[in-house]
């Protein structure tokens, strides 16, 4: 087990507004991690965090052994595209989409790097065996699907390519209970041999039992167990 | 009075003005910038090609390829001064638009300096021949115009549907957040948004000095007209800048016809101020928030 994340002392926000404080988290390969907590906790900006999208922020975090992180206190996404072809597939909440592009397109955008652009039919095929309801509508604009589907789209996107590191936020947020514990499926049937995920959720029913471990996140700070090292050495 | 002739003069001032209105509309979608600065691009491709005309050969296919690619060079050095260092500071909308219109005035008096006052006139590219149809003569020039403005259109429209670049601009016109999130830079999508629209204002410097010539500051009348075109069908919208083209290409030619060419600019005006009286967003403008900063 190689350690894929390793967050050390990260300080995010935007503005003035401190969202995450001093924060470690280690996930390692084959991990399948659930981040659990309420609205405004900063489970989205910790995400945004090791992308690099948040407004200011300072700390390391080591993905895949390169160092990613950075002090900075402006230029949101600025470095995003070079973190995110290192292998980080972010599947966003929200309508995080392009709404005029097709289905298609859209999952086309997903395929990044070069491979996965060379092999993007066979990807596409995968992720509509994964998400069933989409093979009828690829000459679809987003912008027409309803809420479910868009957020099929956007998780059927960061499928595309062979990420290293998933970070699926809040995928069940917004859906029928039926749909999204389909979502939550399908996120769950992702084989993760070589590389790991994480799950930013709301309802602790969806995760528990189908992911390694949850780690509770308060006030910009984690609970629980923060690393699988960790809470070893707790025990 | 009849009807072919003032059709054809309505085609040719939207086929022209229509190359840097859907310039602008695109720069304006994907970066966020509202550039000014094409009346620099605009003089800078004219002298290329004229430098090229002169040095190289002139041969149509020379001046028109030099034409483009001064344009685009035009665009990459605009992207260079402006866009990179200012895309990510706050209100970059305001700040990118003074300095678009600041190296467009500099860049202008530059050029002044160095080729002088006088004017400069590029060979005929398109020959001499001419058709008739009916009682209406087209002459060679007036044929390629529209034909090299409506392939050099088919073809950015075509790469912008089908190729991956393409795809990566046309996201970043929708959603610029969400485009970082897949892992397009805004740097280098701005390269090439730049690279693309300065050649089209290149080919248009082109085209224009066909009838009129090769001065500094004769990128100015087509800036204003290809952003009030933009404004008019919509910022953003590629289409919308295509119809609000042929819309102020006929009102262009109409008020030539008849009331005299030195009415031309109040009519298109007060064309402009009507349709965004009536419809403040333009003809196809987005109601979206799709680029609200």
């Amino acid at each position: 087990m190689s350690e894929i994340l390793n967050v050390q002392g990260l300080s995010a926000g935007y503005g003035p507004l401190r969202v995450i404080h001093d924060l470690d988290l280690i996930v390692s390969s084959g991990e399948r991690v659930g981040l659990v907590g309420l609205n405004g906790h900063g489970k989205t900006t910790l995400f945004y965090g090791i992308a690099g999208l948040t407004g200011w922020q300072r700390g390391s975090i080591l993905f895949n052994g390169n160092q990613i992180g950075r002090t900075r206190s402006q230029g949101p996404g600025r470095y995003t595209h070079h973190i995110v072809r290192q292998g980080l597939a972010i599947m966003p909440q929200g309508d995080e989409i392009f709404h005029g592009l097709t289905v298609e397109e859209h999952l086309d955008s997903g395929a990044f790097t070069k491979q996965a652009w060379k092999t993007r039919k066979q990807r596409k095929e995968q992720v509509l065996d994964l998400f069933e309801p989409l093979k009828m509508l690829l000459k679809t604009p987003v912008a027409r699907l309803s809420g479910g589907e868009r957020r099929m789209v956007s998780i059927g996107r960061g499928l595309m390519t062979d990420a290293k590191l998933y970070l699926a936020d809040e995928p069940s947020l917004g859906l029928a209970p039926k749909i999204g514990k389909g979502v939550m499926e399908a996120l769950l049937k992702i084989e993760l041999s070589n590389s790991a995920m994480i799950i930013a959720e709301q309802n602790v029913a969806l995760l528990e039992g189908k992911v390694d471990r949850v780690i509770g996140m308060h006030a910009g700070k984690l609970k629980g167990e923060a690393s699988s090292a960790l809470s070893m050495h707790l025990k | 009075m009849d009807i072919g002739f003032i059709l054809i003069n309505a085609t040719i001032v939207a086929c022209i003005y229509g190359l840097i209105a859907v310039a602008v509309s695109i720069t304006w979608s994907s970066l966020g910038l509202l550039n000014l600065s094409y009346g620099f691009i605009f003089s800078f491709a004219g002298y290329g090609a004229y430098l090229a005309a002169r040095m190289l050969s002139d041969h149509p296919i020379v001046v028109l390829t030099a034409g483009i690619l001064v344009g685009a060079l035009g665009g990459i050095i605009i992207c260079m001064l402006v866009f990179i260092p200012l895309h990510d500071k706050p209100n970059f909308t305001i700040r990118g638009m003074i300095g678009t219109l600041a190296i467009s005035l500099i860049g202008s008096q530059c050029l002044l300096w160095y080729f002088g006052p006088k004017n400069k006139a590029l060979p005929e590219v398109f020959g001499y021949w001419k058709v008739s149809i009916g009682n209406t003569v087209l002459t060679s020039d007036k044929i390629g115009i529209i034909v090299c403005s409506i392939l050099m259109l088919v073809f950015v429209v075509l790469w912008m549907k089908s190729s991956r670049r393409g795809l990566e601009i046309r996201a970043m016109m929708m959603n610029p957040h969400a485009a970082s999130i897949v892992g397009i830079g805004i740097r280098k999508t701005g390269f090439y948004v730049m690279a693309i629209t300065g050649g089209m204002a290149g080919l248009s410097a082109v085209l224009l000095s066909q009838t009129y010539y090769i001065a500094p500051f004769s990128g100015l009348t087509p800036l204003i007209k290809g952003v009030s075109i933009a404004l008019c069908g919509g910022l953003g919208s590629v289409q919308g800048a295509v119809i609000a083209a042929i819309i102020l290409g006929i009102t262009e030619a109409l008020t030539s016809r008849l009331l005299g060419g030195q009415y031309v600019l109040i009519t298109q005006f007060l064309v402009i101020i009507t349709i965004l009286i009536i419809r403040p967003r333009g003809i196809a403008g987005l109601l979206d928030k799709a680029r609200e900063q």
